[in-house]
């Protein structure tokens, strides 16, 4: 493609498809090629002419190729989720009416190879719409070209199973860009550095649900076997010339200056390298062990200030009930609020206070990034990013370089469940400026007490939840009060550290809608049929960043399903305490008190999934003493991204030493649409293992300046041998013409349905997490 | 220097005696599938064969290993070809791998190295493991669990099952 831009400025001829605009730049002799470009905004131009350093390689969305592959792009990125790869394909082969097989590359996330940015979440709600469309418009536009080429009308020309036919003729995709440079400008809306992205503006005519042949069926992930063979180059292995391994010595709290660096034994550690970025300390050195060692030996000699800002984890809620003012930053209410919830005359009332402590997301594999800064000013990124055109923007703007001169190349990496969602992931900036500093590359490998105390967490929340019952047994009025620390920022560290510039954090003067200490409801509600709701967020800052020298503080980024499980966990909860005060099953009780037909028929499926027991609790032989195991069921329900999912946990309790065990678990989706059966179940089953591994083991410690929870022993996760008999079963609703979503759901219900079998087989409520021996004890005593 | 036999060759590594045997691998030989999960033998990702045994790479010192046959992911392949005889075929995965792409067991897929080695380990001492035994074998029997954050343990479980199949196959034909 010589010399290809974005728009096309000299067509030979233009076609509006539906609004898109089909050039022909004249022919070439061998291949040819559709690709589909975007088509921008005047103001638009500036941000996307942007992404990409060299102008010769356009940035499209799809390439039709003279063979009949295809070619799709996307700035997401996989973090096991396979969407990209499966879901992502199979929509688009779907509006293009072609076998899925015939999309043979997915390039993704890479910000000079990719169209649309954004971060990698909500990908089948948001971003495989952008893909049905982009494809919808592509269709549309081979068929316009196919109908001149039969010399028949557009209407008299379609498509099935990659073969286009009409007045008697067929060909394939191929057959008609052959020989052709084809270019297919699409309308877009919105802003490349922005944390969704571009969409796709305007209304293709999309297939209709009933037509799919390719969407609903088990498409297997193409990068599993290059990936269990050994065959994908992953971000920790990308080498370059020259590069030089990094570790970063982070600071003793997370409010601590640097004093004086400790002393690098150049007898000892030879070709190790000190270097200094304002608070930001590394070694560096030709060989990885060396640079381990040598950080080690610097880290137990650099002296640090002192610092006292964090409240400790054993005093959290405390602290958030008592110390916190709430009054700085404005309330929210939810938009399920309705009638009056200081009515009079309850028959029986529930009133109680919930926790849910700080989480960590915890990846596998600390993240590690390879930077390299050249004499021109110009920055290559070797990381693994949930959202590479932010990070982009972060680096950019901590360097005070154009973000012309910055590019992110993306490659696997350690699943992080939405930490890197706005850009960074920990290492990214911290590799850039080492580069900067040193004329090479520089890769920086997070050990993992750095991945643990200095990346970002999932924060926490206090909930105060008050239900009366009418004399009937139904809830009359339902008040909620969730309050907690913001959960999304995406300042990077290493520039916090540098003392360079980042975007807003999440502070009371802040403009931004994301990066904001306003406390939203999250949680959808489900109960149409309580008569008066009442549910207010509170916000503030986050804890420690006001009081930190360095505005650090404890750090919270969104993870899964972010606020909705902070205060999806109490609600729920609650409503099995409301039901059991009534006297009711907390099954039913749930089904009572809704209007909407795809809740009651996920419950109903969840009762008869599940072999649940109707009946009140607690279960006919509770107790909250003794060494005798005694067992009990709960159910959980959540509303999101207009997915419906419900869950059954059955659990044994010891209620004498503390110990609680997870011994089968029933998950019941109803996603609307389901794009790929495998992959889904796939992904619900380890949403929910995860689940019960922060209902039973996750919490962050910290003392009053750092973090704590340091590795896998001070920061336990779920265990094969924990694994209980796990059912997934996937059942949308007729007719509900949506894309759900995957496993966030399935992750987050886990511990109210635990918390609810608890209550059931002890008497005794959980109202908070996680259930370990110390705090169960506690709670029974 | 020291000799090391690593997926069926001999490499002379020039890394100082006490060096983790992960970064020798990963650094000095190229071989990349051993992953650094926390440097510490609690997560399993750096899990090789030394002798048919797992180890863990990242706190194993070379010197230890003079000797021995060691065996990452890359090398389990011509593993399962030289234990049954089989031409070698570069299209032709060992049943573990293949497995965990019939049962389509990864998620991110950063643990499942180690898991894969723990597993073929398992499996070349027991051919039929129980649910129990799988359990044990990636819980207690190492220095740590073998951890997934993804929590990919159901898959992991069916992948198990898979290759046992794919193995007593195997060996019958």
């Amino acid at each position: 493609m010589p010399g290809a831009a974005q728009v096309d400025t000299n067509p030979t001829d233009v076609t509006s498809i539906h609004g898109a605009a089909l050039s022909r730049r004249g022919f070439i002799g061998a291949g040819g090629m559709l690709m589909v470009t975007l088509g921008l905004a005047p103001g638009l131009a500036r941000a996307a002419a942007g992404a990409k350093l060299d102008a010769t390689r356009p940035a499209s969305w799809i390439e039709i190729h003279a063979d009949s592959t295809i070619t799709m792009r996307t700035g997401k990125c996989d973090f096991g989720q396979s969407s990209i790869y499966t879901a992502y394909r199979q929509v688009v082969a779907e509006e293009l009416s072609v076998p899925v097989e015939a999309i043979t590359t997915v390039i993704s996330g890479d910000t000079d190879r990719t169209p649309d940015g954004g971060g990698t979440f909500a990908l089948l709600q948001n971003a495989a719409g952008n893909m049905r469309k982009a494809a919808a418009y592509t269709r549309e536009a081979v068929l316009e070209l196919a109908a001149q080429r039969f010399g028949v009308p557009r209407g008299a020309v379609s498509v099935a199973d990659g073969v286009i036919s009409g007045g008697g003729k067929t060909a394939r995709y191929g057959e008609i860009v052959a020989g052709a440079d084809l270019h297919l400008a699409i309308p877009v809306t919105g802003r490349l550095g922005d944390i969704i992205g571009l969409a796709v503006a305007g209304n293709p005519p999309l297939k209709k649900v009933c037509d799919y042949t390719v969407i609903g069926k088990p498409v297997v992930n193409p990068i599993l076997r290059p990936k269990v063979s050994g065959q994908t180059q992953w971000v920790g292995d990308v080498k370059l010339p020259g590069m030089l391994h990094a570790r970063a010595i982070h600071p003793a709290t997370l409010g601590s200056t640097l004093l004086s660096p400790g002393k690098l034994d150049q007898t000892q550690f030879p070709d190790a390298k000190l270097v200094q970025v304002g608070n930001l300390l590394a070694v560096v050195a030709p060989d990885e062990w060396q640079a381990v060692q040598a950080a080690d030996a610097v880290a137990a000699t650099t002296r640090w200030t002192a610092w006292n800002g964090l409240p400790t984890s054993d005093k959290l809620a405390e602290h958030l009930r008592g110390a916190v003012n709430w009054a700085e930053v404005p309330t929210t209410k939810s938009a399920a609020g309705k009638g009056d919830v200081t009515v009079a005359g309850a028959a029986k009332a529930h009133a109680a206070g919930y926790f849910m402590p700080y989480l960590k997301h915890a990846p596998i594999g600390p993240t590690v990034s390879l930077a390299d800064v050249r004499r021109d000013g110009s920055v290559t990124v070797y990381t693994h990013s949930q959202n590479p055109q932010c990070l982009r923007t972060a680096i950019a703007l901590m360097l005070g370089a154009g973000e012309d001169k910055v590019v992110i190349r993306t490659y696997p990496g350690p699943g992080h469940f939405g930490r890197s969602n706005g850009g960074n992931a920990g290492s990214e900036d911290e590799a850039v400026l080492l580069s900067r500093a040193l004329g090479v590359p520089v890769r920086v490998q997070w050990m993992r007490h750095d991945d643990m105390a200095w990346s970002t967490q999932s924060s926490a929340m206090v909930s105060d939840i008050r239900i009366g019952l009418a004399a009937d047994g139904s809830i009359r009025t339902y008040q909620a009060t969730h309050s907690g620390p913001p959960m999304q920022d995406d300042r990077p560290i290493g520039a916090l550290l540098a003392g360079l510039p980042t975007i807003t954090a999440p502070d009371l003067d802040s403009k931004s809608p994301i990066y904001s200490p306003i406390m939203g409801v999250a949680d959808q509600w489900v109960y149409g049929a309580v008569p008066n709701v009442l549910e207010t967020g509170r916000g503030t800052l986050q804890i420690g960043q006001r009081e930190s020298p360095l505005k650090v503080g404890l750090r919270d980024h969104s993870m899964r399903t972010p606020i909705q499980f902070q205060q999806n966990f109490p609600r729920e909860v609650a409503i099995s305490e409301a039901a059991m005060l009534a006297g009711c099953d907390a099954l039913q009780f749930r089904i009572d008190h809704t209007t909407d037909p795809r809740v009651k028929a996920v419950l109903e499926h969840l009762r008869a999934e599940s072999g649940w027991d109707t009946r009140s609790s607690p279960a006919p032989h509770a107790s909250a003493a003794g060494d005798q195991v005694v067992r009990g069921r709960g159910v959980s329900m959540m509303l999101r991204d207009n997915g419906y999912w419900a869950c059954a946990a059955h659990i044994s309790v010891v209620p004498a030493t503390g110990e609680v065990k997870v011994d089968r678990m029933t998950l019941v989706a109803d996603p609307g649409i389901v794009i790929n059966p495998l992959q889904l179940k796939r992904q619900a089953q380890a949403g929910c293992l995860m689940g019960i591994s922060e209902a039973l083991h996750e919490e962050v410690s910290f003392d009053s300046g750092a973090i704590t929870s340091i590795d896998w022993s001070s920061y336990p996760i779920l265990t094969m041998a924990e694994v209980p008999e796990l059912k997934i079963v996937i059942a949308p609703f007729a007719g509900v013409e949506i894309y759900g979503q995957g496993s966030e759901s399935a992750n987050a219900l886990a511990a109210p349905a635990i918390a609810g079998a608890f209550l059931d087989a002890t008497g005794k409520p959980a109202r908070r997490i996680p259930l370990r021996p110390k705090y169960v004890k506690a709670m029974l005593a | 220097m020291t000799t090391l036999t690593v997926n069926g060759e001999k490499r002379m590594v020039t890394a100082s005696p006490d060096t983790p045997l992960l970064y020798v691998l990963r650094g000095e030989l190229n071989v990349m599938t051993p992953r650094f999960g926390c440097g510490l033998a609690q997560c399993g990702a750096c899990s090789v064969l030394a002798d048919g045994e797992e180890i863990r790479s990242c706190v194993t010192p070379i010197a230890a290993l003079e000797g021995k046959e060691v065996t990452s992911v890359d090398g389990l392949p011509a593993r399962w070809a030289r234990h049954n005889g089989l031409a070698p075929d570069p299209s032709r995965l060992h049943p573990v791998q293949q497995a965990w792409v019939d049962e389509q067991v990864p998620q991110c897929g950063i643990c499942q190295f180690g898991m894969m080695i723990k597993v073929t380990e398992l499996l070349e001492h027991n051919a039929r493991p129980t649910d129990a035994e799988i359990k044990a074998a990636l819980t207690t029997s190492g220095p740590s669990p073998h951890l997934c954050r993804c929590a990919s343990y159901a898959a992991i479980m069916d992948g198990v099952h898979r290759a046992a199949q794919i193995m007593a196959d195997g060996s019958a034909s």
